[in-house]
């Protein structure tokens, strides 16, 4: 077989044309199923260890992917916001004791995009979401105060971004002067790496994403001493104060102006975009459940895992199809392999016939075919191999943006 | 010793017949074959090699009737008994020279490339003068160079029989000589037989034997178009 191997390798060597030819379409043939396959298992492997360590889901009706992809993944919106209500409704769910914990999330915005690089997604929430993630601080420390932001390894690393260094919001609207301003946040610390969604994300304390949002807002001082070049109404009767237009809105929140942010409205009806419930207990969870259950409740609450399990039969249909498609490949493939070897073996009649005068057997000629097959597909199968580990270095979330 | 008896050999469709009532050649001799082009000369060479088997008579080789052997028994006899320079070289292309002299042990069942053999193959590219060529393709040889790669190759196991085919068609006077003696001193030193197919009669005095080849092939009976031979036989 050694010589047969040999003979086999020179020949190769010497159609090179052919060879590489022949090389390339099985590599492709064998890459193509086993890239999926891989791809797939990865994918399914990622977005089911963080569905199923988020235990609930709470957010306004309507589709229930949706909302699991956001709250896991800060992906896509849901169609409509949920309250804060709903976050003290589940936080004072027993009287007696933390039944469960609701951490809120506002995500709603993304960071201002450089020549590029694209902005990374605003992430309001409370501290109770870095220990629920098991997120920790690599550099720098914790988010304490309005204004203030800790920053993804992913969005660090990208940015060039440190502790001290500042990052600016997007407006949703450029062209809409009513609109929310951007505001600059100072980072004060960067997450180690998590390998999930949260090290490409800027985590922000829920206040500072309603002040993003035009919700809360701090400017000059208002009173019945302001300057009256800034007041269209000045009642000291009812020391009630209207300013124009000329009031300067603070666009970053510092130490000297952090007094003069504040809310307007009701807190308990600031937006959300979802709530991450962690029930302590299984009665507590069967009770959230229950509550979000029926058709007069406000919201919904989901369990991520089902979800996903719904999200997941999607991608089984469409391994399938990817298996039947490389299926009729791999068919396709043998059969001109097997034209190619037939044209080969007609090409080389005259050598085969040297050997076979030379008292070569049909079967040491067989053998020299099928060593040069089996060489083929040996450094086919090296090549698919490599090429499906490099593909597997392509983060799931490239593959969960393709698919969703 | 090769000894034919009444060897016969019909050609495909029947109209020719080769026919050799008698002819032995001892172990260790050289023989020259002459004669016009489609004589039958190749034929021969053929049927003593198991190539071709004989429609009839007798073919031996020593004790073996080679035309009573199977198909596999005739190739293991080859592979073991017998060197063959082709008309046409038959070199492998892909191969460099020292590749196509090994090709012999390549292709036997039972033996391997030892240093020996490597040693034996440059040994013999040496007497060639082809020595500096070991690593080249053949496809880069003139064809009298390639014409000493396949008598090298025919020689590396060394044969009982050395059978060649117009080894020195492509050669130049001077180069003939040399290839001829080559053969002849090779086959001399391992006691092998050499049967040579040539139209060179200026050679013929280097062999034992003159073997005329014009009088062996003739038209069966009853066949009164005219037929060319056909492709194989000279």
């Amino acid at each position: 077989m050694k010589n047969a191997l040999y003979l086999a390798w020179k020949s190769l060597l010497w159609h090179r044309g052919r060879s590489v030819t022949i090389l390339l379409s099985l590599a492709i043939t064998i890459w193509l199923p086993v890239t999926v396959r891989l791809v797939l298992d990865q994918f399914r492997h990622e977005i089911s260890e963080r569905a199923n360590a988020t235990p609930l889901v709470l957010g306004a009706k309507g589709s229930r992917i949706d909302l699991a992809l956001h709250a896991l993944y800060f992906d896509t919106l849901p169609p409509a916001d949920t309250t804060m209500a709903e976050v003290e409704s589940i936080n004072h769910l027993s009287p007696t004791n933390v039944a469960a914990i609701a951490i809120p999330l506002y995500v709603r915005y993304r960071t201002q995009s450089r020549p590029g690089i694209e902005g990374s997604v605003i992430v309001g929430t409370s501290p109770e979401y870095f220990e629920f993630r098991r997120l920790n601080i690599a550099d720098g420390q914790m988010a304490a105060l309005p204004g203030e932001c800790v920053v993804g390894c992913n969005v660090a690393m990208r940015m060039q971004l440190h502790p001290g260094d500042s990052i600016l919001s997007a407006p949703r609207n450029a062209f809409n002067l009513a609109g929310d301003y951007p505001l600059k946040m100072k980072i004060v610390g960067v997450l180690t790496q998590s390998h999930s969604p949260d090290d490409d994300a800027v985590f922000t304390d829920v206040r500072t994403t309603w002040i993003i949002d035009g919700i809360g807002h701090g400017h000059q001082e208002l009173n019945t001493q302001t300057d009256s070049q800034l007041l269209l109404k000045n009642s000291t009767e009812t020391r009630s104060v209207t300013a124009n237009a000329s009031v300067l809105p603070y666009t970053e929140i510092t130490a000297d102006n952090i007094d003069s942010f504040h809310f307007h409205g009701d807190p308990a009806s600031f937006p959300l975009t979802a709530i991450i419930v962690v029930p302590e207990t299984n009665k507590a969870r069967t009770q959230i459940l229950g509550r979000y259950s029926s058709s007069q409740a406000t919201a919904q609450c989901l369990k991520p895992p089902e979800v996903i399990d719904e999200l997941l039969s999607i991608v089984f249909r469409i391994e399938q199809l990817a298996w039947v498609c490389s299926i009729a490949a791999g068919i396709v493939t043998c059969l001109l392999l097997g034209l190619v070897v037939n044209l080969s073996m007609r090409l080389r009649a005259a050598e085969m016939q040297t050997m076979f005068r030379l008292g070569c057997s049909h079967m040491t000629i067989a053998k020299l075919h099928s060593s040069e097959i089996v060489l083929l597909l040996c450094a086919a199968s090296v090549l698919a191999g490599a090429a499906a580990l490099l593909t597997l270095r392509f983060p799931a979330s490239v593959l969960r943006s393709l698919l969703f | 010793m090769i000894s034919i008896n009444q060897l016969t050999f019909t050609y495909g469709d029947g109209t020719f017949r080769l026919r050799i009532p008698q002819l032995t050649l001892e172990s260790g001799r050289s023989a020259v074959i002459v004669g016009p082009s489609g004589s039958g000369k190749t034929t021969l060479l053929n049927l003593i090699a198991g190539i071709l088997t004989g429609s009839g008579g007798e073919l031996r080789v020593g004790n073996t009737d080679v035309h009573r052997l199977n198909g596999n028994e005739r190739r293991l006899f080859r592979l073991r008994n017998v060197g063959m320079v082709f008309q046409d070289f038959q070199l492998i292309d892909y191969l460099s020279v020292f590749d196509n002299v090994l090709l012999p042990c390549r292709i036997h069942p039972s033996v391997s490339v030892t240093k020996e053999l490597r040693e034996r193959a440059s040994s013999l590219l040496d007497s060639v003068e082809l020595a500096s060529f070991e690593r080249r393709s053949v496809t880069q040889l003139s064809q009298g160079e390639r014409q000493r790669v396949a008598i090298c190759r025919a020689l590396l196991l060394s044969p009982r029989i050395v059978l060649a085919d117009e080894p020195t068609g492509n050669l130049d006077p001077v180069n003939a000589e040399r290839i001829v003696r080559l053969l002849l001193s090779e086959t001399a030193h391992s006691g092998a037989t050499l049967i040579m197919v040539t139209h060179d009669h200026s050679l013929v005095p280097h062999f034992d034997l003159v073997i005329p080849f014009d009088q062996f092939l003739e038209r069966t009976p009853g066949e009164q178009k005219h037929h060319n031979l056909g492709g194989g036989a000279t």
